[in-house]
């Protein structure tokens, strides 16, 4: 059995931790690229998200490489992420891969059916390494998190933002390679002390809140570089969602205590979207909330194309925008998405924002 | 009309339903000729005649409509709530209260589509000077049914109107029965417009007329079928192209729930299922020699849905499939060149 | 005299102006061609205007815009590097300072900006397709055999413009045909066609959008009176054609230019016009270092650098000199 599943963002280091631990062996996808967003496209339908056509390029670069067997998230919806696997597998038959797919997700009938897939993928290994697999990955996890968070602080403040870059990228590739929780720990506390003792800029960045769709938020592929983009243009980014978070969410049901800014901001959307529309339309109503609240300067919302939760969302924006007179931006990204328009946009909102906050601070 | 809505505490039991009318003059309830009108309208009507409210229901759909819901709407949303927009926009100055119940769930483990879950939400931030939404929640619980959920929910919004509880329940009741005699009426082969308003449109009823040459099988949602500014009068089209027409609302439910559940996940979109299933019955039915799959641009569920049942016709390779995809800017001629094709084909098929 | 260099370098279009201390537009504007050749056309449009400046002119201060904004400021050492948004509505505000809405419409692209006392506050431009935009009417006029800079008179005698429906250019152009085949007059379908093109207009980037008079229309598409006359009709309200509409992105890099320069005090990183004579390599290669194979995209001058972007990862760029 050889296992593969899809990327987001930096995700693949945490589950190939917890499978490699777990005496799995495992055939990644290449990182995402053109190539892949050509393959998914080709085979999906056109108003399919962006994510089920990356999802999708990514099995059929696996599969080239050996892959037989994907492990994929599911959900009970109403978003359409919970039925991807069972269209994406009947795709893939038609095109003749024979790949097996186990989907882990909510049960719908008893808690067995996940069990049953469990053991399918590992059979009788005992429970002490099975927790000390999760201990691992999860190290591995809030070790992304804390790196990110500090590359997104001190992008807009240092004078070399791409010497920054740099380090980030040599820490990623020490925590993938660290074999222990020792030595993660090691190497996020160096990328720590190298960022804080880079020189920085006298001028305070502006704030800038990003919310939206989880897929689009965590893989830069899909977001082309957003947080990059704007780190660069002298905006500090805070992101609504993080890893860590997010696998906490999903697939620990809560258990774990995972603090982050938005953590109570969910309920904020009350006023303005008073009901579950699936997905994460109400967490992203809710942050936008949060972060006028904490006086931001800006918020960018971040969603696939045709995204139905996310257009929910975005329709109720004006009532916020207008009670907290918040500029907010939204992008609906898909493969189809022009860079040079996108940079325009971004650039004219940094202008736009920083406008904003010069009179508020009386300067204009 | 001076209500003041949302300042009223919470579990003193106003008469919501307040007017400075006169007495004969009825409390207006407008109800938008779109989306769930397609599903529930009589359940709706009867009720609120019942405990004596004036039924106002939105004109059929014509450009104006149209072109309003498109100025309210993102461009991102889907034509249905578009239009829906629209009609809210046609009532919004000539009744009292609109009823825009939020309709989450009808059925256990299953949902309707988002954003419809999310249209009073929607309404209230993109829509300025509304008239007072009802927007009850409508959600089966794990172990209820269809009549559960919206006994539940019109009994909340009787007990906002009146504290007469046997009106209240003798309308529902009343209601209750005027959507079963509705459902049977689709059951017996009555196309959904003369079922729905118990109205006869001549052409329409004609098309489901059995002499015609060919039997045509038409996927889609009823509120995108049975507009027919928005399908562009393709049952009348396809009637004066020599052809019949069989609908999903033709079909039992559990003709269609057996279908359905044959699936290797269970789908999680009532309306989804309905397609799903709808479409498996149809591969079966050897009378039909053609499926029509109408589709708006940009729905969610149907890029997943739609997709399946694609690969599943080209699978049986029996049954011709057409796919008809509209949005705002569908024009008419386009529409009548591929119906015209389409049955030509399949006449010429019948031939050979 | 000091003068101020304002570039826009769009896709269709190279733009070159010169402002002095009061804003004023010193000699006439250049309007050339960019043929798909950003560099050459910039070299050329350099050349002429030193041709045109006498002895006592000084260029005190650069700025450029447009989608070739990097390029065109790594070339001539510019001092600011600006998007086309903040540029408009620059531009805008200085010639009528209560401006509210800025339509602009180019050859590939439209935008539309909101303003508030003087500060954007909301903007939006094109992202799906040409439908709203000046290639539009072109490419109409062609198959019409009309000149496009008779295309809007024509469009004003019409009485009674025919409605052509159709998201995309494609589809517009299938529907024209069948309204001509219908027997439609010419000056009924030219004035449906430009209606048509500021309803895609206000249904695309407008949509959503509050406008409020004075309205200010600029790009080349503003010369256009049929235009025009169907905005004034959509919005209900007068339309301002400033007088220098085609050139307005250029101008406002000027204006940007000045008072950054004036602002910070600085000296200009203005390369001066030698560079019409400096030879510049223009080269791109797809980067090998990950799997991500990033176009880069670099301009040399002699063996030097100048400018270097398109990776993801920042290992090749090197400093836009913004």
């Amino acid at each position: 059995m050889k296992i593969t599943y899809p990327h987001m963002g930096n995700v693949c280091i945490v589950i190939k931790a917890l499978l490699t631990d777990l005496g799995l062996e495992l055939v990644l996808p290449p990182p995402t690229s053109r190539r892949t967003v050509e393959l998914g496209v080709r085979y999906s339908h056109e108003f399919a998200c962006f994510p089920f056509k990356l999802n999708l390029g990514n099995y059929l670069e696996a599969y080239e490489l050996g892959a037989d067997t994907i492990l994929m998230a599911g959900g009970v919806g109403p978003c359409r992420f919970g039925y991807y696997a069972q269209v994406q597998q009947q795709i893939l038959e038609d095109l003749g891969v024979k790949m097996e797919m186990v989907v882990l997700e909510p049960p719908d009938v008893s808690f067995h059916e996940v069990k049953d897939k469990i053991h399918y993928l590992i059979g009788d290994l005992p429970w002490w390494q099975v927790f000390k697999a999760v201990r691992f990955a999860w190290s591995k996890a809030r070790a992304i998190d804390t790196i990110e968070e500090k590359l997104l602080y001190f992008r807009p403040r240092v004078k070399e933002p791409i010497k920054l870059e740099g380090y980030f990228r040599e820490t990623l590739k020490e925590i993938d390679e660290a074999a222990d929780r020792r030595e993660v720990e090691r190497v996020v506390n160096s990328f720590l002390k190298k960022s804080e003792i880079m020189p920085q800029l006298s001028v305070k960045p502006l704030k800038v809140g990003l919310v939206g769709e989880i897929f689009t938020l965590l893989e830069p592929f899909a977001n082309y570089d957003m947080e990059r983009r704007l780190g660069l243009l002298g905006v500090e980014v805070t992101r609504s969602v993080w890893l860590s978070a997010w696998i906490n969410e999903h697939l620990c049901r809560g258990l774990l205590r995972v603090r982050t800014e938005c953590s109570d901001d969910k309920k904020l959307a009350a006023p303005y979207l008073n009901s579950f529309v699936g997905g994460h339309g109400v967490e992203t109503v809710g942050c936008t909330v949060g972060f006028a609240q904490r006086n931001y300067d800006g918020v960018i919302q971040l969603a696939p194309l045709t995204c139905m939760p996310e257009i929910v969302a975005h329709s109720v924006f004006p009532a916020v925008s207008e009670d907290y007179q918040i500029p907010l931006l939204t992008f609906y990204l898909d493969e189809l998405s022009g860079e040079a328009g996108l940079q325009t946009r971004l650039e004219a909102f940094v202008d736009l924002i920083s406008a904003y906050s010069r009179k508020k601070e009386g300067v204009l | 009309m001076n209500v003041m809505w949302d300042i009223i505490p919470i579990g003193i039991k106003i008469n919501f339903f307040y007017t400075n009318k006169g007495l004969d003059d009825m409390v207006k309830i407008g109800i938008p000729r779109a989306l769930f009108y397609y599903y529930y309208y009589p359940l709706w009507r009867e009720f609120f005649q019942n405990v004596g409210m004036e039924v106002i229901l939105s004109p059929e759909t014509n450009k104006e409509i149209l072109d309003n819901g498109i100025k309210a709407t993102l461009s991102e949303a889907c034509l249905p709530v578009k239009v829906f927009f629209g009609h809210v926009i046609a009532l919004a100055d000539q009744v009292d209260y609109l009823f825009v119940p939020r309709i989450t769930k009808v059925e256990p483990k299953a949902y309707i589509c988002p954003k419809f879950m999310g249209l009073p939400d929607m309404l209230r931030a993109r829509l300025h000077n509304l008239p007072h939404l009802i927007d009850t929640v409508v959600d089966t619980s794990s172990d209820g049914n269809s009549t559960q959920c919206w006994t539940d929910c019109l009994q909340e919004v009787g007990s906002m109107w009146t504290n007469n509880k046997h009106l209240v329940d003798s309308s529902i009741v009343a209601a209750l029965q005027e959507q079963n005699r509705f459902k049977q009426h689709l059951l017996d082969g009555i196309l959904l417009p003369d079922a729905i308003e118990g109205t006869v449109i001549p052409e329409v009823a004609a098309a489901s007329h059995p002499q015609q040459t060919i039997q045509i099988g038409v996927l889609g949602h009823p509120y995108n079928l049975y507009d027919p500014y928005i399908s562009m009068n393709l049952f009348k089209k396809l009637y004066s192209l020599g052809a019949s027409v069989v609908t999903p609302e033709s079909l039992a439910e559990n003709d269609i729930a057996k279908k359905a559940g044959m699936l290797p996940k269970r789908i999680f979109w009532t309306l989804g299922k309905r397609m799903i299933g709808s479409a498996l019955n149809f591969l079966e039915n050897k009378q039909l020699d053609g499926l029509i799959y109408l589709t708006s641009f940009g729905c969610g569920p149907e890029s997943l849905v739609e997709e399946l049942v694609v690969r599943w016709t080209k699978k049986q390779d029996r049954i011709p499939l057409m796919m008809l995809t509209i949005d705002e800017h569908t024009g008419e001629a386009g529409i009548i060149t591929r119906l015209e094709a389409f049955t030509e084909m399949i006449k010429r098929r019948h031939k050979a | 005299m000091d003068l101020y260099l304002g570039i826009d370098v769009g896709s269709v279009s190279t733009n070159l102006i010169l402002i002095d201390h009061q804003g004023e537009l010193y000699l006439s504007p250049l309007y050339l061609r960019t043929q798909g050749q950003p560099i050459a056309v910039l070299k050329q449009g350099l050349a002429l205007l030193e041709e045109r400046l006498s002895a006592t002119d000084r260029i005190c201060g650069a700025g450029t815009t447009g989608s070739g904004r990097s390029l065109a400021g790594a070339l001539i050492g510019a001092d600011i590097v600006k998007n086309e948004i903040t540029a408009h509505s620059v531009a805008a505000l200085s010639q009528v300072p209560q401006v509210r809405t800025v339509l602009e419409i180019g050859g590939q692209d439209s935008k539309i900006i909101i303003l508030k006392s003087g500060i954007v506050v909301d903007f939006a431009m094109n992202t799906v397709c040409a439908a709203g935009t000046g290639s539009f009417l072109d490419q109409q006029a062609n198959r019409l055999n009309l000149s496009i800079e008779d295309f809007g008179d024509i469009a004003l005698q019409s009485t009674n413009p025919v409605r052509i429906a159709g998201r995309c250019t494609v589809f517009a152009e299938s529907d024209m045909i069948h309204k001509q085949q219908m027997g439609h007059t010419l000056p009924d379908i030219v004035a449906g066609l430009c209606e048509a093109l500021v309803r895609n207009y206000l249904n695309n980037i407008g949509k959503g959008m509050e406008i409020k008079s004075p309205v200010v229309f600029q790009g080349g598409v503003a010369a256009n009176a049929g235009i025009c006359s169907a905005f004034r009709r959509a919005l209900e309200t007068d339309i301002i054609v400033p007088q220098h509409f085609d050139v307005m992105g250029a101008y406002g890099a000027a204006i940007l230019a000045r008072d950054y320069t004036i602002e910070h005090g600085c000296e200009t990183q203005f390369r001066g016009f030698g560079v019409t004579l400096l030879e510049f390599q223009n080269r791109s290669f797809i980067c090998k270092g990950c799997p991500n194979a990033c176009e880069i995209i670099e301009i040399k001058q002699g063996k030097e650098v100048l400018a270097r972007w398109g990776d993801r990862c920042g290992r090749w760029t090197v400093a836009e000199s913004a």
